[in-house]
């Protein structure tokens, strides 16, 4: 009976789940080449490409249609910039200072998880590649600030909290610890947002892959569940755009003002 | 490179994604601090000031107008009791003319009704004395008339004193002393002058 409903085989039909995510690395290619690492120019750069003009242009022709009366697209562009100035600021107001880097970083991630909701394109923020190689931007700014406000000395032992009982056995346990956990922050900020967009699209794409797998009746359910989630997708993409950014920002304030918390 | 997941779900690493990840960001992100953010900002704190100056310049402008209408009301108040004042003047200076115009006539009137009074005495005492003067004649007439002979001076005399007696007794207490006297005396000049 189940045989006989199957259109097509389980292999088959993860072959369309993830088609989206093969074709990114194999499609529209334009081979290039630094030695023996590879830098072909791939679909998913290709969008990469597009989520960056696009986050350009839409700031870019904001700025230069600034008016003393703002309309409705002015208002928009002020209030993206008036949020990232918000962002700065969480631990110490001089953390104010990194808000370009981490609105530039909201407004892309943002521009890329909407894009990646347009069906036959790519979602570049459900690649793992992309999201832990801005979480390691993140950490190398962190690093940084810290090493300069602090010093190495300073820095490096500000790792282990201030009045421990049984000194010699939990500093060095607590300083090992805390410098692991510095460690996993840009794991973990990588991940989410990768984790996140990914599982979005794969459960809207395992919905519509059941009317493959199981008959076309089944269109009645999956379909609107599918439209279901992808509203929710929206409201994720804007969520997790938010959380990598501002998390990033308090990474790094955390990183600038050790002493003060 | 071949990537440890050829379904893609997994992919890690995807070489020429993170270089061109890494390069296209930080174009982005130059351009954006570069071109983008300045003029932005520059608008909203543009804004943000005329913004407080307007404020501050509605504030003020609050401020004066107050001013202005306190001392509106104050001048306001000022003419108000000045007009009082000048009304109260002004009906003061009435009242005071009228009166001074009432006793004026009062005094005119009362001049006129002495001065006609005292013409009206005259008036009388002519008439007396012409009255006097017609019965004096007529007595002497009809005395010579009775007697049938002229009256000596002394005679004469003395029956005109006792007519005018007689006819002043008769006129009664309506005439006074004085009229008496200059009765007597001009009776005395006429009997003189007759004579």
């Amino acid at each position: 009976m189940m045989g006989m409903l199957a259109q097509i085989s389980q292999e088959e039909l993860r072959e369309k789940i993830l088609h989206t995510f093969t074709a990114g690395t194999d499609a529209w290619e334009i081979p290039l080449h630094i030695g023996p690492i590879d830098i072909s120019i791939t679909k998913a750069v290709w969008f990469l490409f597009l989520g960056a003009a696009v986050t350009f242009l839409i700031l870019f022709i904001g700025s230069r249609l600034l008016k003393d009366r703002p309309g409705a697209y002015q208002v928009i562009v002020e209030e993206i910039y008036g949020f990232g100035r918000n962002l700065g600021g969480q631990v110490g107001d001089e953390g104010r200072k990194w808000f370009p880097y981490t609105l530039s970083l909201f407004v892309f991630i943002l521009v890329l998880n909407l894009i990646g909701l347009v069906p036959n394109s790519y979602p570049v923020t459900a690649n793992i590649s992309f999201t832990l190689m801005l979480a390691i931007l993140t950490f190398l700014i962190t690093q940084f600030e810290g090493f300069r406000r602090y010093g190495p000395v300073t820095y490096l032992k500000s790792f282990a909290p201030p009045g421990l009982p049984a000194k010699p056995l939990m500093v060095p346990l607590m300083w090992f610890i805390e410098v692991l956990g510095e460690f996993t922050k840009p794991l973990t900020l990588g991940m989410r947002l990768y984790a996140n967009i990914l599982a979005g699209h794969l459960i809207i794409y395992v919905f519509l892959g059941l009317i493959l797998f199981f008959g076309s009746y089944v269109a009645l359910i999956s379909v609107p569940l599918s439209v279901v989630f992808y509203g929710f997708e929206v409201f994720v993409a804007v969520l997790q755009a938010y959380i990598f950014a501002i998390l990033t920002q308090v990474y790094i304030e955390l990183a600038m003002f050790r002493e003060d918390h | 490179m071949e990537s440890i997941d050829p379904k893609g779900i997994f992919d890690l690493p995807n070489t020429s994604l993170i270089f061109w990840t890494v390069i296209t960001f930080l174009i982005l992100l130059f351009l954006l601090v570069k071109f983008v953010y300045p003029p932005i900002r520059d608008h909203i704190l543009k804004r943000q000031s005329e913004i407080e100056r307007s404020i501050d310049e509605a504030e003020m402008t609050r401020k004066e107008a107050r001013e202005l209408l306190a001392e509106y009301r104050r001048q306001l108040d000022e003419a108000r009791g000045e007009s009082r004042r000048i009304l109260d003047d002004a009906r003061k200076q009435a009242d005071a003319q009228r009166e001074r115009t009432k006793k004026e006539a009062r005094e005119e009137g009362d001049k006129i009704i002495q001065r006609a009074r005292e013409e009206i005495g005259r008036e009388r005492e002519s008439a007396l004395r012409e009255v006097r003067r017609e019965v004096a004649g007529m007595v002497i007439l009809a005395s010579e008339r009775v007697i049938g002979r002229e009256v000596n001076n002394e005679e004469h005399d003395r029956l005109i004193s006792q007519a005018l007696d007689d006819l002043e007794a008769e006129v009664a207490g309506t005439t006074n002393g004085s009229a008496t006297g200059a009765a007597t005396g001009s009776a005395t000049g006429d009997g003189g002058r007759t004579a």
